[in-house]
């Protein structure tokens, strides 16, 4: 067997094979420009090989010229195709540069042509039979031509190009291709090259065998290209995963909208709605829709506002009535969140039909308005009870004193002195009982307080005016502790000073007991919050254990009272939007506060 | 040594106290005012016979805890209530107490003044009633074991006979303890004798 005839029938065939591989590639995908150049280039290295095998076994001068000539035009095709591929598959070659190459390869291609008997030959003394590696082949021999050169020199600006190319194309990121295909055909083509000079000028006695250079190029060329189809099919796997995991996405989104129960919304940041599961009848109609259609033209600003706290502070609830397509309309409570789709801000939003439990609400609100009308009740009755038996008081009082008045009278010589007293203790004790009539008055008109502007320290002024006997009475130390700038509040005085009443006197009678210990009465207003807070501190017996029931109605530490004097108290701040409570001391006592906002919200 | 009647004003209204003083005191009564039931208790006693005037809702101490106390120190003072609101339930309470009366505020003068007149009849009468009870109470101190003895089963009723049966002795000897009780308790007849020991309440101690 030969193995010259193997090797070149098989790198023919290879070649052959790959260059129908690559057509089939660029027939099915014509864009696929580097397939064809890789085709064309198979194609002419198996042109190349079948000739060279040829010349191997030529034994005629003139045959060999003829196929010297089929020769040199494959080598130019080849170099070409070559160009072009580079061209195509590394896309960074210089235009100039291939256009040089291209042009010398041409022009070594005429002179081949032109000159006689061809450029690689000035003339041809004869063939010569040759043992190559053990096998017999056919070797020129003849002068050659200096022709040649342009060949030699158009292949290394060939090889100048490859550098070129893969060098701007290894700039540009692509490592991989740029070394294993750049490299490779610099390599091959300047071996090539070089291998043809040496058998030219008869330094090497060796067949030319530039087809198996070009077979290299043509091997790296192929794993190339097949590597980027493997790479381009694992990418298309790829896609097609990422778009059935899309899909899937899609389908759990579509299942979620339309399975959730209550509303759920996309809308962009302008209030385009994106979907909703609940879509109005006519779809057309939904197109370009904003959320804003589906509420009454009263409740925008606060959607809006809602909406809009949505996207500045990520997400927002409200409750608010959803118009639907025949105007009827049901609570709903909503909860948005801000999400990014496609770096636009948008809003997802629940709606969840809340009708009933609205309607609960108002009538629980009903009932409670109706129990505080009852409590309002009691708390009247108990007030008028409390404030009879404080009428009484002062009228006990101016009764017995004019009495006491008429029996001086009486006497031969009435004591002056002790009239004037006498006098003088009826009318404190009057204007004690008009004033209890005047808040008697203003307890029995109230429907809804009356609020005026109140300095803090007049309220406890006054009050401390009007519980002077008891304080005097109690022997209490009495301290006052008001700062100088305090804001006025808007309040309703009287129950305000009612309560400061009931605190105090609950705090003498606490204290009653202290004995030895004496008794400390703090009374102190301090701003707190957005309105002031006012402290009833003692130094009494303290509060039962759980303090808490002390404020329920009816309850009692006392034998004579009906347990209601808390009960009203807190029921008049809560009537201000205020909160009244009380806390142990951490010595002795109690202290009872209450805080008023500067203006209740009244309803 | 001035001896017009004396009557407490009780009450935490100082200036109701004052009124009322005045009041009282033109009606020629000796006045003492406190401002409330511990005050008072702190105080010397008045002498007997006196009246309170006693409000009911003070703090601390309350009228019918005073007047509790009263009555369990064997007190002869009287007791008015007056008070500013009262009720039924209170003002039965106050009088099985022994209370004279239950007034309300204001009060009128002359109800004032008459229940305390009435208060301080019943106060010298409660007074009598104690001075002689001592002094019963004294001659029984007297007597000696037996002797009381004897002065029980004689008040129950019981013959001679048997009251020496029970004591393990001879009806004589009764005869004679029986004559010295009746001496020693300074009683005329066996009818005076029962009402002495009705008074000191020993009849019904059975033994």
């Amino acid at each position: 067997m030969n193995w010259v005839i193997v090797v070149w029938t098989g790198a023919t065939s290879a070649s052959l094979i790959l260059a129908a591989i690559h057509l089939f590639v660029w027939i099915r995908n014509r864009k696929a420009w580097a397939s064809l150049m890789f085709c064309l280039m198979a194609a002419c290295t198996a042109g190349m090989a079948g000739c060279e095998l040829a010349m191997m076994r030529v034994t005629d001068v003139d045959q060999l010229g003829a196929i010297l000539q089929w020769y040199n035009l494959s080598r130019w095709a080849v170099t070409l195709a070559l160009i072009g591929f580079i061209h195509f598959y590394l896309g960074s070659g210089r235009p100039w540069l291939e256009l040089t190459v291209i042009g010398l390869r041409t022009l070594a291609l005429l002179l081949n042509l032109l000159v006689s008997p061809n450029a690689f030959y000035s003339s041809i003394d004869g063939l010569n039979r040759i043992i190559f590696f053990g096998q017999a082949v056919t070797v020129v021999e003849g002068i050659p031509n200096p022709l040649i050169l342009v060949g030699q020199v158009s292949l290394l600006v060939l090889a100048a190009y490859l550098v070129d190319t893969t060098w701007r194309a290894y700039s540009a990121g692509a490592y991989n291709r740029a070394l294993r295909v750049g490299s490779s055909s610099v390599f091959f083509v300047l071996a090539l090259s070089l291998q043809t000079m040496l058998v030219l000028w008869g330094v090497v006695e060796a067949p030319i065998m530039t087809s198996l250079f070009f077979l290299g190029i043509v091997g790296v060329m192929a794993f190339e290209l097949s590597e980027d189809m493997l790479r381009s099919r694992r990418l298309a796997e790829n896609l097609q995963q990422r778009e059935a995991d899309l899909l899937r996405e899609r389908k759990l989104t579509d299942a979620v909208f339309q399975g959730a129960p209550g509303l759920l919304f996309l809308q962009s940041q302008e209030g385009i709605i994106r979907r909703w599961n609940k879509r109005p009848a006519n779809p057309s109609e939904f197109i370009d829709t904003k959320i804003h259609d589906f509420f009454r033209k009263e409740d925008h600003s606060a959607l809006s506002e809602s909406l809009e706290k949505t996207f500045s502070e990520g997400s927002a609830n409200f409750e608010l009535d959803l118009v639907h397509s025949d105007g009827s309309a049901t609570r709903h409570f909503f909860s948005t969140v801000q999400i990014e789709i496609g770096d636009k801000p948008h809003l997802i939003g629940i709606g969840i039909d809340v009708s009933d439990e609205h309607a609960l609400g108002l009538e629980l609100a009903l009932q409670k308005e109706k129990l505080a009308r009852v409590s309002q009740i009691a708390s009247m009755s108990e007030l008028s009870s409390s404030l009879a038996h404080e009428i009484n008081q002062p009228l006990a009082i101016i009764l017995s004193n004019a009495e006491a008045a008429q029996r001086q009278l009486d006497l031969p010589v009435p004591n002056q002195n002790e009239l004037r007293e006498i006098l003088k203790d009826i009318v404190a004790a009057d204007i004690r009982a008009a004033d209890v009539i005047r808040r008697l008055r203003s307890i029995l008109q109230r429907g809804q307080p009356v609020l005026k502007p109140v300095a803090p320290s007049s309220l406890l002024n006054n009050v401390l005016r009007l519980l002077k006997t008891d304080l005097d009475t109690s022997g209490a130390l009495v301290s006052k502790k008001i700062p100088k700038r305090l804001p006025n509040l808007l309040a309703d005085q009287i129950p305000v000073e009612q309560v400061l009443i009931n605190l105090i006197k609950n705090a003498l009678e606490a204290m009653h007991e202290n004995g030895t210990r004496g008794k400390s009465l703090i009374l102190s207003c301090a701003a707190e919050g957005s309105g002031v807070r006012f402290s009833v501190r003692d130094n009494g017996c303290g509060l039962p254990e759980s303090g808490d029931w002390i404020f329920e109605a009816f309850h009692t530490t006392k034998p004579s009272g009906l347990g209601l004097g808390l009960k009203i108290s807190q029921t008049i701040i809560q009537a201000h939007g205020g909160r009244l409570w009380a806390e142990a001391n951490k010595g002795r006592g109690t202290s009872f506060h209450f805080h008023l906002p500067l203006r209740p919200e009244t309803t | 040594m001035n001896e017009s009647p004396s009557v407490i004003l009780i009450d935490d209204e100082n200036d109701l106290l004052k009124a009322l003083r005045r009041l009282l005191k033109a009606e020629g009564f000796q006045v003492a005012c406190h401002t409330s039931a511990a005050d008072f208790l702190a105080a010397a006693r008045p002498p007997s016979p006196g009246c309170i005037v006693l409000d009911e809702s003070m703090p601390g101490m309350t009228g019918l805890d005073l007047q509790r106390e009263l009555v369990a120190e064997g007190s002869t003072l009287a007791i008015v209530f007056l008070t500013a609101r009262g009720d039924i339930p209170m003002s039965v309470r106050a009088m099985k107490a022994g209370a004279v009366d239950f007034l309300t505020k204001p009060v009128k003068d002359k109800d004032l003044i008459s229940s305390i007149r009435t208060g301080l009849k019943k106060s010298s009468e409660l007074e009598l009633n104690k001075k002689e009870v001592d002094e019963l109470r004294q001659r029984l101190e007297t007597l000696t074991d037996r002797e009381r003895e004897v002065l029980r089963f004689v008040t129950q009723g019981l013959p001679n006979k048997k009251i020496a049966s029970l004591l393990g002795l001879v009806e004589q000897t009764i005869k004679v303890h029986r004559s010295r009780v009746m001496t020693k308790m300074r009683a005329e007849s066996l009818a005076q004798l029962v009402v002495v020991a009705e008074r000191l309440g020993i009849t019904n101690q059975e033994s």
